[in-house]
């Protein structure tokens, strides 16, 4: 390769994307809709993530029988509890938003129009 | 802390981004696979309402609802504009929070790829002065700065596809089943394997594994992707090489390979320049030889459902995808065929939604 310089540590931009930066998408005739779909989606990930960060605690906790911070970042879930983990976190998304699913029109929807009991 | 590794799959650099993109996947799990059935058979259904009511006029018989009338039905009913909101939300979200956690480490990740390629620098091939087109740059999927913007490209782009194949390509599970479907020619004769859009070579190197005697390249028109994949290979021990160039226009010899396998292509360019790819990808390929293509389905004769045609329009708009809708509505194998390839169905992919197609050179 030629030019060393000009290809090593090209500058990294701190904020890039026109789709997903500016003023955003908009949906619903009332704009609020949005925000507060989008303010639920928010919370919903950010309660997640920390409850996931108390079930990893915990679980550190256990094994090592002592909170330590590096241990919470440097654990490595195994296969049964990634799949525990995934079924639960699962459910919490049906728990949260499965109104939106079960409500898909202003009409009364009948039980065919349910995603799942 | 560096949190290293799972597998072939970086790490998010903190817990709770990871945390929090593993909800988004989730999410995203939730409201396509669980949501989009409704969200389709809702808006048909209230298609129906509309013609039985006869503020709609019904197709004629074999003809199809033009889109705009399509959109115009589902916008009023509630379930679509939601499910577009959360659909969008969703996808920022998994750029927003995987570019953020791996910035962290910015400057840890270019010096891995700064190292490989000090280390390895035969197998990598780029001209610093080349420029993208325009038509390359957009920001497919709305991944920012697209494949070829933003130096952290690589990283951000195989972190963010984990989330979007919601956990079923971690170690690239798909690419290696790809890889290894791909069809060789029937002499057998396989000396030399093209990964077209080879992204961060997630394939190529399992076409190296596959011919370990095989001189097997990856091109890909991101210098990001390529500079994250030949970090990936050369870390890896893999001798493949990585090429920046366009799919058509590649810089390859008449008849240099045996083999050419692209995956999900074809609907990320405009039609005319898929054309162009096919011509290029005839002229590099040698008689006898053969491209495996995996891409999105297609439909020419006004066969899709309503809430199909929806999607693609809602995916193309709204997830940057400006080329697939034309695509969707190509004459796809008749392109191919217009070549020069002779087609067969190629092997099914575990992933139902791609089509497989074997396109041989004729010897």
């Amino acid at each position: 390769m030629t030019d060393q310089d000009t290809k090593r540590q090209p500058r990294v931009p701190e904020q890039l994307g026109q789709e997903i930066g500016g003023r955003g998408r908009v949906y619903f005739e009332n704009v609020v809709i949005d925000n507060i779909l989008d303010a639920l989606l928010e919370l919903s990930a950010t309660v997640y993530a920390h409850r996931d960060r108390v079930a990893v605690l915990e679980k550190v906790l256990e094994e090592k029988g002592i909170a330590v911070s590096d241990a919470i970042e440097a654990h490595v879930p195994d296969e049964a509890e990634l799949a525990v983990r995934a079924e639960e976190r699962s459910a919490m998304v049906e728990r949260i938003f499965g109104a939106f699913l079960r409500r898909p029109t202003h009409q009364i929807g009948d039980a065919a129009e349910m995603p799942k009991e | 802390m560096d949190r290293g590794m799972i597998g072939v799959l970086p790490r998010p650099t903190k817990l709770e981004d990871e945390s929090y993109l593993e909800f988004v996947t989730s999410f995203r799990k939730f409201m396509i696979g669980d949501g989009f059935p409704i969200m389709a058979a809702n808006g048909e259904a209230e298609i129906g309402r509309q013609i039985e009511a006869g503020n709609l006029e019904a197709p004629a018989e074999g003809g199809q609802l033009p889109l705009d009338k399509v959109e115009q039905v589902f916008a009023k009913v509630p379930v679509v504009p939601t499910w577009q909101r959360f659909v969008r939300s969703q996808q920022e979200m998994m750029w927003r929070g995987t570019r953020a956690s791996f910035m962290r480490q910015a400057d840890a990740i270019l010096d891995r790829m700064d190292a490989a390629e000090a280390s390895n620098p035969n197998n990598i091939h780029y001209d610093p002065a080349f420029q993208a087109p325009d038509y390359t740059r957009c920001e497919i999927h709305c991944q920012p700065g697209g494949y070829t913007d933003d130096p952290l490209g690589g990283v951000v782009f195989h972190y963010g596809t984990k989330v979007f194949y919601e956990g079923f390509n971690d170690q690239d599970e798909l690419h290696k089943e790809l890889a290894d479907k791909a069809t060789a020619p029937s002499d057998g004769k396989v000396s030399k394997v093209l990964d077209v859009a080879c992204s961060i070579g997630q394939a190529t190197t399992v076409l190296k594994t596959r011919f370990p005697d095989a001189e097997v390249w990856g091109l890909d028109v991101g210098r990001p992707l390529i500079r994250y994949a030949h970090m990936r290979a050369t870390e890896a021990g893999s001798d493949v090489q990585f090429k920046q160039a366009l799919a058509e226009d590649t810089g390859f010899r008449d008849g240099e390979f045996d083999m050419i396998l692209s995956y999900i292509l074809f609907h990320e360019v405009p039609v005319p320049k898929m054309i162009e790819i096919l011509a290029e990808t005839y002229r590099i390929l040698r008689p006898g030889g053969v491209f495996s293509i995996f891409e999105f389905p297609n439909n020419n004769l006004g066969e899709l459902p309503p809430g199909y045609r929806f999607m693609i329009e809602n995916d193309s708009r709204d997830n940057c995808e400006p080329y697939s809708p034309e695509f969707v509505a190509s004459d796809f194998r008749g392109l191919l065929e217009g070549a020069g390839f002779a087609l067969e169905d190629g092997p099914a992919a575990s992933n139902e939604f791609l089509q497989s197609i074997v396109a041989r050179k004729p010897a």
